[in-house]
């Protein structure tokens, strides 16, 4: 097996040529956390339930764990806690558990150790004997990302895992993705909430409107638009005169005579170019520091960027 | 396939119609046991003091077998009809499924697994329905009622009769695979319909010497034979076949019109073919 748990290539669902997902060529590392980012609808459920079979590709083709999908090798050695969990609620947790546990030929004892230590790790032992329709939404989902881990998965599909969590629950399933990927699992993560996925995620892969912008080390993804925050004094006499190829500028702050800038670059390159402009023209820069972007930045930078692109294709079309 | 067996079950056992229709299928039968001790003392009574009223209960007995049996199948058909028509698009509406066939099984694997558990568990009910009834029309009243069996003709008359619900399972699972609930449980309460309906179209012809109504029956069995097991299974419990006064024996659950022996086989290859597509069907579908 390579060093991808999951390949795929030009990897279609469409329902009559729309919606869905569309093409989709993505590469998911061994032991990351793989965060698959896009809005409501963009297609990232539609690609998680054709990697797992539940939906027929229309397209393309894909492996998982080298396997091609679809087969029951494919599905080995996965977990899945599907967005839209639900559970028989005529079976208590404990009872599902034993269930899936069967589904995966787990013998009498290491069903019994392998219960135990899931409802250990989501926080739901001594609650595993009552039904899961007295279960809050909640712990139907803690119970169902039990299930996913009961198998001891190589790769885990976790589709908005924190949806119905508490505050305090997000953090343990945080925790729990950051345990997982230490013990070498992958984890293929789905979700908008990108403020959560930027803590745990180490690739992420971008989806709008069923294709696929971008994808790789979120962090290098994170530096296609340099940001520089500048902390500078005008002195008496002198004026600010910023270089042309900014791509944008404003001041976070001002305190007595020092101003606090945030530039925006196009390329890395243009780093020291626009320091050297500022000294030039008299400005003193007191510090200039690389601002880390966050997710939602990077999100929004290649979806516009995306968007942009689609509109330039279709004025040239249309011409 | 054994987990999903027993996910069947439990799931059929912990449904509330599972619950109501055995509670309401044990009143049935103590019901009918009530019945067939009154008539059996008037008949005892009857008979001690004219000998001549054999034939009386004869008619007597048959009737009340008949008409127990055919209530019987009738509670078994709903039951068939109501625990499998939504058990795989209820799952599939509900989003259930998705975990299930995330593991590692066939989606053939899970229709079998579903089809044995419920037509296991569904034989078994029907079975112990036609035993049921049978046990009180030999034993109840000290047999007064008691209609003349051998062994063979119980146990030929209890396949046709469990054959039933096996074969309303097997399209109530293609109409699972490819259907809403909803939709899939109209239809197939309309074939069943047909069906018996077709049926006493088909005596009535019979009876009126009428090839138009024999034919309209003929076809409704061939949409679905639920009619023609029926009749199989009195056929084979009175051992009425080709007997000129059957009808006259059995009442309205008399078989004027025999159904062909090839109507067996008939039964067991709509049920295959029903079986097999759904396999193909939910095979091939999204989830």
């Amino acid at each position: 097996m390579g060093e991808h748990v999951i390949e795929t290539w030009n990897l279609s669902k469409q329902y009559d040529g729309k919606g869905g997902c569309k093409e989709i060529t993505l590469q998911v590392p061994r032991g990351s956390v793989f965060g698959f980012l896009g809005q409501n609808g963009a297609g990232k459920s539609t690609f998680v339930r054709t990697m797992l079979g539940l939906l027929h590709p229309t397209g393309g083709k894909a492996m998982m764990l080298g396997h091609p999908i679809g087969t029951v090798e494919s599905r080995q050695k996965v977990g899945y806690l599907p967005e839209l969990f639900r559970y028989p609620d005529w079976l208590t947790g404990r009872q599902l558990l034993e269930y899936h546990a069967d589904l995966c030929r787990l013998s009498r004892s290491e069903r019994k150790k392998a219960i135990r230590d899931v409802l250990d790790r989501v926080g739901m032992a001594g609650r595993e004997r009552e039904r899961i329709r007295s279960y809050s939404k909640g712990m139907q989902q803690r119970i169902g990302l039990a299930c996913a881990l009961l198998s001891d998965p190589e790769l885990l599909f976790l589709d908005e895992p924190t949806s119905a969590l508490d505050p305090i629950g997000r953090k343990e399933v945080r925790e729990l993705i950051a345990s997982l990927r230490d013990q070498g699992k992958t984890i293929f993560l789905n979700s908008h909430l990108l403020s959560e996925m930027e803590t745990v995620c180490d690739y992420v892969g971008i989806i709008h409107r069923s294709e696929l912008v971008v994808q790789g080390e979120w962090r290098k993804l994170s530096m296609v638009k340099p940001q520089l925050e500048i902390t500078l004094e005008v002195p008496e006499g002198r004026t600010l005169v910023w270089p042309p190829f900014l791509s944008g500028v404003r001041q976070v702050r001002k305190r007595d005579s020092r101003e606090v800038w945030l530039a925006e670059l196009d390329r890395e390159e243009q780093v020291p170019v626009l320091l050297e402009a500022l000294i030039a023209g008299g400005i003193a820069v007191h510090e200039a520091a690389r601002k880390q972007q966050s997710l939602e930045e990077v999100f929004l930078y290649w979806i516009k960027r995306k968007e942009e692109e689609a509109h330039v294709a279709a004025h040239q079309n249309h011409l | 396939m054994w987990p999903l067996i027993k996910i069947t079950y439990r799931e059929m056992i912990s449904k509330r119609i599972f619950a109501i229709t055995l509670l309401m299928s044990l009143a049935f039968l103590v019901l009918f046991g009530v019945a067939t001790w009154f008539v059996g003392e008037k008949i005892s009574e009857s008979l001690q003091q004219e000998s001549d009223l054999k034939v009386m209960k004869t008619f007597f007995s048959t009737q009340l077998l008949g008409m127990g049996l055919y209530f019987g199948s009738f509670i078994t058909a709903l039951l068939a009809i109501f625990s499998s028509v939504g058990i795989i698009s209820s799952d599939v509406e509900s989003h259930q499924i998705d975990t299930w066939l995330a593991r590692a099984i066939t989606r053939r694997t899970y229709l079998l697994g579903k089809f044995f558990g419920l037509a296991s568990l569904l034989a078994i009910y029907s079975a112990l329905m036609f035993l049921g009834l049978a046990g009180i029309n030999q034993w109840v009243g000290n047999g007064a009622m008691a209609v003349q069996l051998t062994a063979w003709q119980i146990f030929s008359a209890m396949g046709c009769f469990v054959l039933l619900p096996i074969i309303l399972v097997c399209v109530a699972l293609l109409l699972s695979s490819v259907t809403t609930t909803v939709t899939g449980g109209i239809i197939l309460i309309i074939l069943y319909g047909i069906g018996f309906i077709g049926g006493f179209v088909e005596q009535l012809g019979a009876l009126l010497q009428d090839q138009s109504l024999i034919n309209i029956g003929i076809v409704s069995s061939l949409l679905f034979p639920a009619d023609s097991l029926f009749r199989m299974a009195t056929i084979s419990l009175f051992d009425t076949a080709d007997n000129p006064i059957s009808f006259a024996t059995q009442g309205i659950f008399g078989t004027a019109s025999p159904p062909s022996p090839a109507m067996l086989y008939y039964s067991l290859c709509y049920g295959l073919a029903a079986l097999l597509l759904a396999l193909r069907i939910f095979q091939k579908r999204d989830v």
